[in-house]
């Protein structure tokens, strides 16, 4: 390790560090509040965390993606950026409502799209070994119910029994069905399948008219989630963040496909934050993504399959805005394996630490029931203190 | 149910309301794998069944024009330019040169009146197998990989059908490979020395190659394998959008299906999971050969073949006798579909009914006319609603833009409420819209219905539409339950 790495690492753990100190601790927090709330936001695809928080301070990014770095960033602090397409976001950030973990990624490294989801999803400690979602699992132990904004049942999800989904039909010629028809039908099945339709009879008596822009449906999920009974969880999920091609536009580095699908993220956080509220107070929404991207730009102006990216997070739960990560740089030999971000953090302390603060639950118990990793280290302190 | 409406069910889309049943179904389903393939639909509503019009199925190069006609057009409606920018400009223009409508009105036409269910269905497998999804560049490409890359290839090998639709346009674009090149390509050396030139290689159609079209990740292969499969596919492809000039010079003619440009090519030999892979064009069949015949594309997809057909939950010996009929036949897929369907009717539990397969079966068991005819694809039916929306409502489309691992086989991924929600409701309009020429009744008795599925539909009372939803939505018709 050559000398100015060693400095330049030391300098951005000293700027991340004094961010932390601009925050504002909540006084007197205690686990016996009531619950907030928690949303998830699946980015599908593998984010280019380098993109969306480009971390400008460090030499190697202009060095090795200039092409692809968003050339009208705005800059967070000495080393990151942030992407112009996140603009709401950005105002969060000023107003101390939005946070960043950036260099980091769920302990997978395979790189492959769908080994990599269904770990971000089921929280297991291999592919396709849950078949429960680790949110699904939390909401169990906290005996409470979420909700998907999707016409499936993500498997981030899966785990409690009241559990549900929403997304508006439009059929010609049928409206909702009769709750009794359909009561009748549930009881002619068996087990989950009976399940779910006596949850289609329970949906039968709501009359909604909501938009199925990701916006919309975010916007619906807050007000609902806002309610005295609501759900206190929700999951919504974007795909076309897998970049291989044309991530940026030829001649123009704030536009292209990332920059469309970082706008829907913006988008889908103000729609949350329109919908929840009041009860945005109590609110965390956080992304997920089942990797990072190369740090190199590949042969079609975008990025191939990598490992630690951003985590992006919002809400009026949190205490202050920071970047928190523990910066590996970008050369070469800091890379994982020559061609990746390195993960400095394991991003399930960060959904372990939202949990806690949404649930009430306590760490250890999330570590080791619902990730399966007691010695999972702690972060909460470090975005809610 | 009766013997030929079970297996119908498990391998098929169900007789057609008006159809002879077979008596012998075992000489049935040899016929069905040879079954003719003609495109199947009805130009009108209420109009006889016919075969779809040559004008309406164009090939490779027509559609690649029709793209480049439709881009061209949008460019002037930016511009303003030709008075393209009016709302019937811009509507001819989708009319005229995509595709997309009546492709997909044309697989939902043929699912509802074709008399080759079984192929049909097996083209819905292998076509979610090798998944194209639609990023709109690719819309006019699918509904010809379809029909071309996958039910036309159905009695000829694996290896046949991995090479063709890897080398399909639709493939090559879905996966970013018509933009990739290699490192040390002429293409990309010489665009290193101009300034603001990008050339270079994309991974992501040989990594997909590997992980969801062969080996799969239990082979164990490493990032070199994967980068070494994208180097021999480096120079695969033509952009649809590409002019025929240009065209000529990249590759030498104007197929866009096999095409292959030299100047993008890594030069030199190339090593996939030990292998070594000869330059040149010839250089891709080798490797789609090798990976044919590789042990875990066996497993793998034989494994696979059981989950869609069989069980959620195939059995080691059920997946060991499709793997032995894959050897032996080395790889004809007849063979192989053969022993899949084998076990599948020998089933002893249900299997969970897709919803597009399920949508299907409902409208040839109860002779709807629930899809317009192929002439009236543009005119609004204020009753009946296009393919693309009815198959986007249900939430199962090749049409749509989705992963490219395609959908599930397992029925916990379709456990939604939203999704059972959509079986009513799509139940609902198909008796109220369809004009069913057959009530839940009549379908009951034809089918041979169990017991259960009668107590079912006579607790709901005595109204024609509460009995027709509770019959299809029944877990008998779903695939839930084997009663």
């Amino acid at each position: 390790m050559s000398k100015s790495t060693v400095g330049r690492r030391n300098l951005l753990k000293a700027g991340a560090a004094s961010l932390f100190l601009a925050g504002v601790p909540i006084a007197g927090f205690t686990k016996d509040k009531p619950l907030g709330s928690i949303s998830v936001i699946i980015l599908e695809g593998g984010l280019d965390g380098l993109a969306a928080i480009p971390p400008i301070g460090d030499a190697d990014l202009m060095r090795m993606r200039q092409s692809i770095s968003p050339a009208s960033y705005l800059p967070l602090n000495d080393f990151f950026g942030l992407h112009p397409s996140l603009q709401f976001y950005a105002q969060l950030m000023a107003r101390g409502q939005a946070s960043a973990v950036h260099a980091t990624a769920f302990p997978y490294t395979k790189r492959s799209h769908f080994e990599g989801q269904n770990m971000i999803e089921g929280g297991g400690l291999s592919p396709f070994s849950e078949k429960t979602g680790w949110l699904g699992r939390a909401l169990e132990l906290a005996g409470v119910a979420g909700r998907s904004l999707s016409l499936d049942m993500p498997l981030i999800l899966r785990g409690h029994r009241d559990n549900d989904n929403f997304y508006p039909a439009s059929i010609r010629g049928s409206g909702r069905p009769p709750a009794d028809l359909v009561e009748m039908i549930a009881m002619g099945h068996q087990m989950d399948a009976a399940q779910m339709f006596t949850k289609v009879a329970r949906k039968s008596e709501e009359r909604v008219q909501v938009p199925r822009d990701p916006a919309s449906l975010a916007a619906y999920a807050g007000r609902v989630m806002a309610q005295t009974d609501g759900p206190v969880a929700s999951v919504i999920r974007v795909g076309g963040f897998d970049t291989h091609a044309n991530q940026v536009d030829e001649g123009d580095t704030d536009a292209g496909q990332l920059a469309r699908q970082l706008s829907v993220v913006d988008d889908v956080i103000a729609g949350y934050r329109r919908g929840l509220g009041k009860a945005w107070d109590d609110a965390i929404i956080l992304t997920l993504t089942e990797f990072g991207r190369t740090v190199a730009v590949n042969g079609t102006l975008g990025t191939d399959h990598g490992y630690g990216s951003v985590g992006l997070l919002a809400g009026g739960a949190l205490p202050s805005s920071r970047v928190v990560t523990n910066w590996p740089g970008l050369s070469k030999k800091d890379q994982f394996e020559r061609r990746d971000l390195l993960a400095t953090i394991d991003y399930r302390s960060v959904c372990a630490a939202c949990l806690e603060k949404a649930l009430g639950l306590d760490h250890d118990l999330i570590a080791s029931q619902i990730f399966h990793q007691p010695d999972l280290p702690r972060v909460f302190e470090h975005l809610f203190a | 149910m009766n013997e030929q409406f079970r297996i119908a069910q498990r391998i098929g889309l169900m007789f057609r309301y008006d159809q002879d049943l077979p008596q012998d179904m075992e000489a049935w389903v040899q016929s069905q794998l040879q079954a003719p393939s003609p495109a199947l639909g009805i130009p009108h509503a209420y109009a006889k069944v016919a075969q779809w019009p040559d004008e309406l199925q164009p090939n490779l190069a027509k559609r690649a024009y029709m793209w480049r006609r439709y881009r061209a057009l949008k460019k002037q409606e930016r511009e303003g330019k030709n008075g393209q920018d009016t709302e019937a400009a811009r509507q001819a223009n989708r009319r005229n040169h995509l595709m997309r409508e009546k492709d997909e009105h044309k697989f939902v036409q043929r699912n509802v009146y074709g008399a080759d269910q079984v192929k049909l269905r097996l083209t819905a497998f292998w076509a979610n197998h090798f998944t194209i999804g639609n990023t709109f560049d690719t819309g006019n490409m699918i509904g010809h990989a379809i029909d071309k890359g996958i039910l036309a290839k159905l009695n000829g090998s694996f290896a046949e059908m991995l090479y063709g639709i890897t080398t399909h346009p639709g493939m090559l674009t879905y996966l970013d490979n018509v933009w990739s090149a290699g490192e040390r390509s002429e293409h990309a050396k010489g665009c290193h020395r101009r300034p603001n030139c990008h050339a270079g290689l994309n991974d992501n159609l040989g990594r997909e190659l590997l992980e969801l079209h062969t080996v799969s990740p239990a082979a164990g292969y490493s990032e070199d394998d994967i980068r070494g499969a994208a180097n021999v596919l480096a120079g695969w492809g033509v952009d649809f959008q590409e002019e025929l000039p240009g065209m000529r010079k990249k590759i030498g003619g104007i197929n866009h299906w096999n095409a292959y440009k030299k100047r993008w090519a890594e030069p030199g030999t190339k090593k996939v999971m030990g292998q070594l892979i000869h330059a040149g064009r010839g250089g891709l069949r080798q490797l789609t050969d090798f990976l044919a015949s590789h042990d875990h594309t066996i497993n793998y997809i034989s494994t696979k073949l059981c989950q869609h057909f069989v069980s959620d939950n195939p059995s080691k010996d059920q997946i060991e006798s499709v793997k032995s009929a894959w050897r032996q036949g080395d790889g004809d897929l007849p063979t192989i579909h053969t022993q899949v369907f084998k076990l599948a009717i020998a089933a002893p539990e249900a299997k969970f009914v897709w919803p597009m397969t399920w949508l299907f079966q409902v409208v040839r068991l109860s002779g709807a006319t629930y899809f317009k005819g192929w002439e009236d694809i543009d005119n609004y039916n204020n009753q009946l609603m296009s393919s693309k929306k009815v198959l986007k409502e249900l939430g199962q489309s090749f049409w749509s833009l989705r992963q490219p691992n395609g959908y599930s086989d397992d029925r916990v991924d379709w456990m939604s409420a939203e999704m059972f929600e959509r079986r009513i409701r799509f139940a609902d309009a198909i008796h109220k819209n369809g004009n069913i020429r057959r009530s839940a009744s009549e379908i009951m008795h034809r089918i041979g219905a169990a017991k259960q599925t009668r107590n079912l539909v006579a607790s709901v009372g005595n109204s024609p539409r509460d009995q027709f939803i509770a019959l299809m939505c029944s877990p008998e018709l779903m695939g839930l339950e084997y009663v």
